[in-house]
């Protein structure tokens, strides 16, 4: 069984994130991490491969170079291959470019079993996997939480749905997204870590992939644009409600909101 | 000159500050107030095979290179110092002589299990009357048939009172001084080896520190660990610069958790309207936390990067020791100020840093005789 793992590197929750002067992009302190849901995709591939017979795994992210480091992780983790499929320094923000060009690798490869996290938590768009199973055509659960195999051509899948959970049977290949619960990502071994040191990172010119070209995947393909970005706005500061006791506490607070806040 | 990590030291950083974070941090603050060895986390994290850090992937390590051993001496003192000790003690002091001197069979017996985290190894150098002045070791070990007869008391022995072996510092000719020193592996059981009183301490809780006794305990020929008598000395040197950077690299991990405690309390406290990290006041002490911070870690990957490539790094591991140490002390304290009175109080992080930090005051060499060596060497013979 030959799996694919789409993982993506985001920036750590803890990182500094700066607008420039335009609005238009964002300036991201030199710390990032696998997304969040990614992490658990990735277990369960390397949980699935533990049950069936002749499974390997690999993993794959559309990305700078940077984004070797989570590919790195991946492989620490007990993934076999990784793939980085390198997006030249463009920066796309079309979530189905992104899809396009994963499931052009997968369909290129060949894959009996897919995985991606739910959502990244950097854009939170939590389409990629979706479009990617479209493109490929093939069948497709969100969220999952629960993941076996039946056999070579069947999966069962549990997902939460509004007060309850939903029990599937997938014919396979398929595509699933990972939700929290699912698993808890093992931390990777010492050994695993010198695999990972010493792996070779295949890097793929998406352009070059089955059914794709520089035109379809660049930045003229691209539909969406971004305006600009905007922070949060500041919250107001706290007004601390004065008085000896709480009658009096309580009769200044009725004044502000009858006064100031014209609430009352 | 190129001072830019490598991608697998970069991915090496990455992977022990993402392990550090799951399986320590979580627990360094319960590991602190029981003050009692946490079995359960030793467990856990030697189970990643970490205690192999420095040795040779055949025998089941990972040949880390120098720089590589120092971020994981820092991430690991940042995740809870008092682990760190005990985790250190058996990648590096309570190993290195196995290592290099033991035969097969104590290889087998000794530093496999302790690489695995099975067994829990020490070193004993220290005692009441002797600690950088190694010249006035008290412990004797004296040739009796095919083996040696030790006597003496060790103090202040991390991992000592819970150890299953320890390579002690002991002198076979007191007449002799410094050249009469040489190391000797102890096995726990063997008779007349016994751990003595437990030191409960300011800092570094969690990690059990105590004092070993060895009364008229004899260990085979093969226990003598070295080339031939009288040397133990000259291998001592040939650790110590090692240690004083491991000592300040465990100091910049303190400050490193010490640091971001700051940076994230000047971000989110409000005083007088706004949060404290917009005061000049405040700025200054951040400003000056990272620029010596930063100062201390070149000054501490230079002398692993000397170490690495096999030159003389004496006086630069006493002094990378001694300036991250203080930088820490400095950094432990410039907390405590801007966190105000919480700092104060046990139910937050800041105290523990700053009773951590005295520590390594001590750990490889006080500062006193490291500025009196350094001197020396600069100074030379007049």
């Amino acid at each position: 069984m030959n799996i694919l793992v789409c993982v993506k590197q985001v920036a750590d929750t803890e990182a500094r994130i700066l607008l420039t002067s335009d609005k238009k992009s964002i300036e991201i302190e030199n710390k990032y991490n696998m997304n969040f849901f990614d992490e658990f995709a990735v277990e369960e591939a390397i949980r699935t491969k533990g049950k069936v017979k002749d499974c390997q795994i690999s993993v794959c992210t559309y990305g700078s170079n940077k984004a070797t480091e989570v590919l790195r992780t991946a492989i620490a983790m007990g993934a076999d291959k990784a793939y980085l499929l390198d997006n030249n320094g463009y920066d796309i923000e079309d979530p189905i470019i992104t899809a396009k060009i994963l499931a052009s690798f997968a369909k290129t490869e060949g894959f009996d079993l897919i995985f991606c996290g739910r959502q990244a938590i950097d854009d939170e768009n939590a389409n990629i996997g979706a479009m990617m199973a479209e493109f490929l055509n093939i069948p497709h659960v969100s969220a999952i939480l629960k993941f076996d195999v039946v056999d070579e051509k069947k999966a069962r899948v549990e997902s939460e749905i509004e007060g309850g959970k939903e029990i599937q049977e997938v014919q396979l290949p398929a595509l699933f997204t990972t939700q929290k619960g699912i698993n808890e990502p093992r931390v990777p071994l010492i050994t695993g870590v010198m695999k990972a040191m010493k792996a070779q990172i295949n890097i793929i010119d998406p352009a070059t992939l089955k059914d794709l070209s520089k035109g379809m995947i660049d930045e003229s393909a691209s539909k969406i644009s971004v305006l600009t970005y905007e922070t949060p706005s500041a919250r107001p500061t706290v007004k601390i409600i004065d008085g000896e006791t709480p009658e009096q506490k309580v009769k200044a607070l009725i004044d502000i909101l009858k006064d100031e806040a014209k609430a009352l | 000159m190129d001072f830019k990590l490598t991608e697998e030291q970069e991915f090496f950083r990455k992977t022990i500050i993402d392990t550090i974070d799951k399986i320590v941090v979580p627990k360094s603050q319960e590991i602190d107030e029981k003050d009692e060895f946490p079995w359960e986390t030793w467990k856990e994290f030697t189970s990643l095979g970490y205690l192999g850090l420095r040795y040779p992937e055949e025998i089941g390590g990972m040949n880390a290179d120098k720089i590589m051993s120092m971020i994981f001496y820092e991430e690991i003192a940042r995740g809870s110092v008092g682990f760190a000790q005990s985790v250190i003690m058996n990648i590096l002091m309570g190993t290195y002589f196995i290592y290099r001197f033991g035969n097969d069979a104590i290889k087998e017996r000794c530093l496999l299990p302790a690489m695995r985290g099975e067994k829990i190894a020490t070193m004993c150098f220290t005692e009441d009357q002797s600690g950088s002045d190694l010249g006035a070791t008290r412990t004797t070990a004296v040739k009796d048939g095919d083996g040696w007869r030790i006597n003496g008391t060790k103090m202040w022995i991390t991992n000592g009172p819970i150890c299953n072996f320890c390579t002690v510092l002991a002198t076979t000719d007191p007449s002799k001084g410094l050249k009469g020193l040489n190391f000797f592996l102890v096995e726990k059981g063997t008779p007349g080896f016994s751990s003595g009183q437990i030191i409960h301490k300011l800092g570094c809780r969690g990690t059990v520190t105590g004092e070993l006794v060895f009364d008229d305990v004899w260990v085979p020929d093969e226990n003598f660990l070295g080339d031939e008598l009288g040397k133990g000395v000259y291998y001592v040197g040939d650790i110590l610069d090692e240690v004083r950077l491991m000592t300040g690299a465990m100091a910049l991990g303190i400050a490193k958790g010490a640091y971001k405690e700051a940076l994230e309390f000047s971000k989110k406290r409000i005083a007088f309207g706004q949060p404290i990290g917009n005061y000049q006041l405040i700025r200054e002490k951040i400003a000056d936390i990272d620029t010596s911070m930063n100062a201390a870690r070149l000054m501490i990957n230079y002398g692993a990067w000397l170490l690495e490539n096999g030159m003389d790094c004496r006086v630069t591991a006493a002094e990378a020791k001694m300036y991250a140490t203080e930088v820490c002390l400095k950094v432990v304290d410039e907390l405590t100020r801007i966190y105000g009175a919480n700092a104060f109080a046990y139910e937050y992080i800041p105290q523990r840093y700053f009773r951590d930090a005295r520590f390594l005051l001590y750990g490889g060499g006080t500062h006193e005789v490291l500025k009196d060596f350094i001197g020396r060497m600069i100074i030379g013979k007049i």
